[in-house]
C-alpha cells in the first residue's frame, strides 16, 4: 500500500521504470506471439475432427465472451441476457441467406449491424435503470425473443429449428470446415480483443471503467455517462451478433431453445469472471476453462441435468471466492515478489473500501492530520471518524 | 360476456399467487437490495415437495406446507448469513444477483437429477370439482390456491404492521443505518426477512402444485413475470407488487381471449419495457426504487 514512506523510493524507482517497462513490453509481445501461435497451431495438432469441433466451439465461446466484457467488463453493468444478441445474430444471418441469397459472409456483417441498430433502442430502454433492474431487463429480453422466435413458426421455423445453408460447397469435407471455422472464429476473436484493447487505452475507455467504479461521481465529472454506456452496449451487441451469426454458419442449425436460452448468457458471464472482467484475455481464458468443462460434462454425464449443478457450483463459488477473476489473481501474485510501484494505481471501489477496512485505524488517522494540518491540533490519540470509516466501508 | 368474466376471475385467482410470490421478492430487495433470481426455482422446489409428500403419504398436499415453510423460512436465514452476506457491500447487487442465479441452476439440476425432466401432476378427489358464479366456471383447487395466497399475504401484512419485528423489519428496509443506531440487530432482521421470503415461495409453490402441471426448468416461466411485476410495481414496494401483480395477472388473462396463451404472456415484457421508459423507479417505487 502507498504511504508516506514510499516517498523516499521514488526517484531511485524512476530511474529504473523506463528499463523495466521495455523489458515487460518486449515480455508481453513474446507471451502475446507464443499465444497466438499455440491457437493458430491447434487445427493441426488436434489429434481428431472432434477434438477439433470443440476447439471451435470454445473459440466460439471466446468470441462471445470477450464481446459480453464491452459492457460486463468496461461498465460494470452485468447482463446476462447477452444470448438475445448471439441468437438474433444467428437468426438474422440464416434468415438473410435463405430468403436473399446474398454471400453468407455479407449476411452476417448484415445481420451485425441489424442486431446493433436494434440495440439502440433496448439500450435505451435497458440502461436507464442501474443494478438490479438492468439484468432483469436483460433476462426478460431472451425470454420475450424466446416466446416470439418459437411462436412465429411461420417466418422463423419456430419449434422445430431453422436449417442454415452452409458457406462453403459439398466438396469441404466436416474436418476441413472445422479447420476454417476455426480460423474464422480465431480471426473474429482478434479483432473483438483489439478493439477492446483500443477501448481501453483510449479517454472513452476511462469514461466507461469511471462509470464502472462509481457513475455519479464519473457524471459529476462531466463524463457523459448514457451516450457512453449506449455506445458499449451497441458495440458489445455487434461483436456478440456477429459471433451468433458465425456460429450458424458453422453449425447449420438453430433452434431457439439453445439459441435464446438464459444459460448461454450466463455462460458468457461466468467466463468473464473467471478469467477477470478487467483483464483483456480474461474471457479467453475463462471460455478456455468453462468451454472445455461444459464439453467434459455433457460427454460424461449425457443428457442428465448434472451439468447444471455443475455450472451452478462453478458460478457460485467464483462469485464468493474470487469475483476478479484467475488473472488479476495470478498478477496479485507476481506482484507481490517486485518492488512497489509508485505511480497512480488502478483501484475499484471495492479495493479500497476493503483496503480501507483492514487498514482502518491508520488510514483514519492520517486522514485526519491531513485535516488539521492548518494550525489547529487536534490530538491523535482518539478518532472518531475510524469507526465511521470501517462503518462506512462495511455497509 | 361470460367468457369476459371467465378470464377475470382466472386473472384474479392468478394475481393472488403473483402477488404473494412478489411481496416475497420485494423482502429480499428491501432487507438486502438483493435481486433473488432463484425465487422462481424455490417455488418450483417447494412444488415437486408437496408433489413427492403426497405421493409418498397419500396425504393432502396441503399437509406438506406443515413442513415446507418452516424448512424454506430456515434455508433463507441461511442464506442470508451465509452466502449473500460474504458478498462485497460495494458489488453487491450485481454479485447478488449472480449467487442467486447459480443457485437456481442448482436446484433446477438436482430436481432434474432426483426426479427426472417428466411433467408431474398431483391427482386429488376434488381436483375436478368447480362451481359457477355469474355464469363463471371457477375451479375449487384454483380457489384454494388464491385463499392461501390471499391468507400469507395478510399474515405477511398483519406481521408487518402490528407486531415489534414488523416494525424493525420495515426500519431496517427504509433505513438500515439509522435502525442500527436505534438498537435494531439488522443482520439478524435481514436474515429473518429473507426467511420471510422464501416462506412465500413455500406457500406459493404448494398452491402452484394443486392445479398444474410442473418440471425442473419450469421456473424460467415465472421468474421473468415475478420480475416484472416488481419492477413495474416499483423495486422495494410490498403494497406497489401486490397491485402490479393484480394489474398485469389480469390483464395476462383478459388478454388470452383474442391473443391466446403464448403471445399474452410477452404482455409482462411489454409492460416491463413501458414502464422504464415512462417512469424508470417502477409506478409505486418511492426513494428506495430510485437509486436502482
Amino acid at each position: 500500500m502507498p504511504s508516506a514512506s514510499d516517498t523516499t523510493t521514488v526517484t531511485s524507482a524512476a530511474t529504473g521504470d523506463t528499463t523495466r517497462r521495455r523489458g515487460s513490453m518486449l515480455l508481453k509481445a513474446v507471451a502475446l506471439a507464443v499465444l497466438a501461435a499455440g491457437v493458430l497451431s491447434f487445427p493441426s495438432v488436434a489429434a481428431n475432427p472432434f477434438i477439433l469441433s470443440v476447439g471451435v466451439v470454445i473459440m466460439s465461446y471466446a468470441v462471445l465472451a470477450t464481446s459480453w466484457n464491452f459492457v460486463g467488463g468496461f461498465t460494470g453493468y452485468i447482463s446476462l441476457g447477452h444470448a438475445a444478441y448471439s441468437g438474433l445474430g444467428g437468426y438474422a444471418t440464416g434468415l438473410l441467406v435463405i430468403h436473399t441469397g446474398i454471400n453468407p459472409w455479407l449476411a452476417m456483417v448484415l445481420a451485425g449491424l441489424v442486431v446493433a441498430a436494434l440495440a439502440v433502442p433496448i439500450g435505451i430502454a435497458s440502461l436507464r435503470v442501474r443494478g438490479a433492474s438492468f439484468v432483469i431487463v436483460s433476462i426478460a429480453l431472451v425470454l420475450i425473443l424466446l416466446l416470439v422466435f418459437q411462436s412465429w413458426g411461420s417466418f422463423t421455423g419456430g419449434s422445430n429449428g431453422l436449417r442454415v445453408p452452409r458457406p462453403f460447397g459439398p466438396e469441404v469435407l466436416r474436418p476441413e470446415q472445422h479447420e476454417r471455422f476455426f480460423y474464422l472464429h480465431a480471426l473474429l476473436l482478434g479483432v473483438a480483443l483489439l478493439v477492446w484493447w483500443l477501448i481501453d487505452r483510449s479517454r472513452f475507455g476511462t469514461g466507461l471503467k469511471a462509470i464502472r467504479e462509481d457513475e455519479d461521481k464519473a457524471q459529476a465529472l462531466g463524463v457523459p455517462t448514457f451516450t457512453y454506456k449506449l455506445i458499449a452496449f451497441v458495440v458489445s451487441a455487434f461483436f456478440t451478433a456477429l459471433g451468433g451469426g458465425l456460429y450458424a454458419l458453422w453449425f447449420g442449425f438453430l433452434d431457439p431453445i439453445f439459441q435464446f436460452s438464459i444459460l448461454v448468457g450466463s455462460y458468457m458471464v461466468l467466463m468473464s469472471l473467471l478469467g477477470g472482467i478487467r483483464s483483456l484475455f480474461g474471457p479467453f481464458l475463462g471460455a478456455v476453462i468453462v468451454g472445455y468443462a461444459v464439453e467434459y460434462f455433457k460427454n460424461q454425464y449425457g443428457d442428465s441435468q448434472f451439468h447444471l449443478v455443475a455450472m451452478g457450483l462453478l458460478l457460485g463459488l467464483v462469485v464468493l471466492f474470487m469475483p476478479d477473476g484467475i488473472i488479476p489473481a495470478a498478477t496479485n501474485l507476481v506482484e507481490r515478489f517486485r518492488p512497489q510501484k509508485t505511480s497512480i494505481r488502478e483501484v475499484s471501489a471495492a479495493d479500497l473500501a476493503e483496503q480501507r477496512r483492514t487498514a482502518g485505524p491508520e488510514a483514519g488517522q492520517a486522514d485526519q492530520q491531513a485535516r488539521t494540518d492548518d494550525g489547529t491540533d487536534i490530538p491523535s490519540t482518539d478518532t472518531p471518524t475510524d469507526t465511521s470509516v470501517t462503518e462506512g466501508a462495511r455497509r | 360476456m361470460s367468457l369476459l368474466l371467465q378470464s377475470l376471475v382466472l386473472g384474479v385467482l392468478l394475481g393472488g399467487l403473483y402477488a404473494l410470490l412478489a411481496a416475497g421478492l420485494t423482502l429480499y430487495f428491501g432487507v438486502m437490495r438483493v435481486v433473488m433470481i432463484a425465487h422462481s426455482a424455490f417455488l418450483i422446489l417447494a412444488a415437486y415437495l408437496a408433489w413427492w409428500f403426497s405421493t409418498e403419504t397419500g396425504l393432502d398436499p396441503l399437509l406438506s406446507l406443515v413442513l415446507t415453510v418452516p424448512l424454506f423460512f430456515g434455508m433463507g436465514v441461511f442464506m442470508q448469513r451465509v452466502l449473500i452476506s460474504r458478498l462485497r457491500p460495494a458489488t453487491l447487487t450485481m454479485m447478488s444477483v449472480l449467487l442467486t442465479f447459480s443457485i437456481a441452476l442448482v436446484i433446477e439440476g438436482m430436481l432434474g437429477f432426483a426426479f427426472s425432466g417428466t411433467q408431474r401432476r398431483i391427482r386429488l378427489d376434488y381436483g375436478g370439482a368447480n362451481f359457477e358464479v355469474f355464469g363463471a366456471n371457477v375451479a375449487v383447487v384454483k380457489l384454494i390456491a388464491f385463499a392461501l395466497a390471499a391468507v400469507s399475504l395478510a399474515a405477511l401484512f398483519l406481521l408487518m404492521k402490528k407486531t415489534q419485528f414488523g416494525q424493525a423489519l420495515r426500519a431496517t428496509i427504509q433505513h438500515p443505518e439509522a435502525a442500527r443506531l436505534i438498537g435494531i440487530n439488522t443482520d439478524r432482521v435481514a436474515g429473518y426477512g429473507f426467511g420471510l421470503g422464501l416462506a412465500t415461495a413455500a406457500v406459493g409453490g404448494t398452491a402452484l402444485a394443486l392445479d398444474s402441471t410442473f418440471y425442473p426448468s419450469l421456473h424460467w416461466h415465472w421468474i421473468g413475470p415475478l420480475m416484472a411485476i416488481i419492477v413495474v410495481g416499483g423495486l422495494g414496494s410490498i403494497p406497489g407488487a401486490a397491485i402490479a401483480a393484480m394489474v398485469l395477472g389480469m390483464g395476462q388473462s383478459l388478454l388470452q381471449i383474442p391473443l391466446g396463451t403464448t403471445w399474452a404472456q410477452t404482455f409482462f415484457y411489454i409492460a416491463l419495457f413501458a414502464t422504464l421508459m415512462v417512469r424508470p423507479q417502477g409506478f409505486f417505487g418511492g426513494r428506495l426504487a430510485q437509486r436502482f
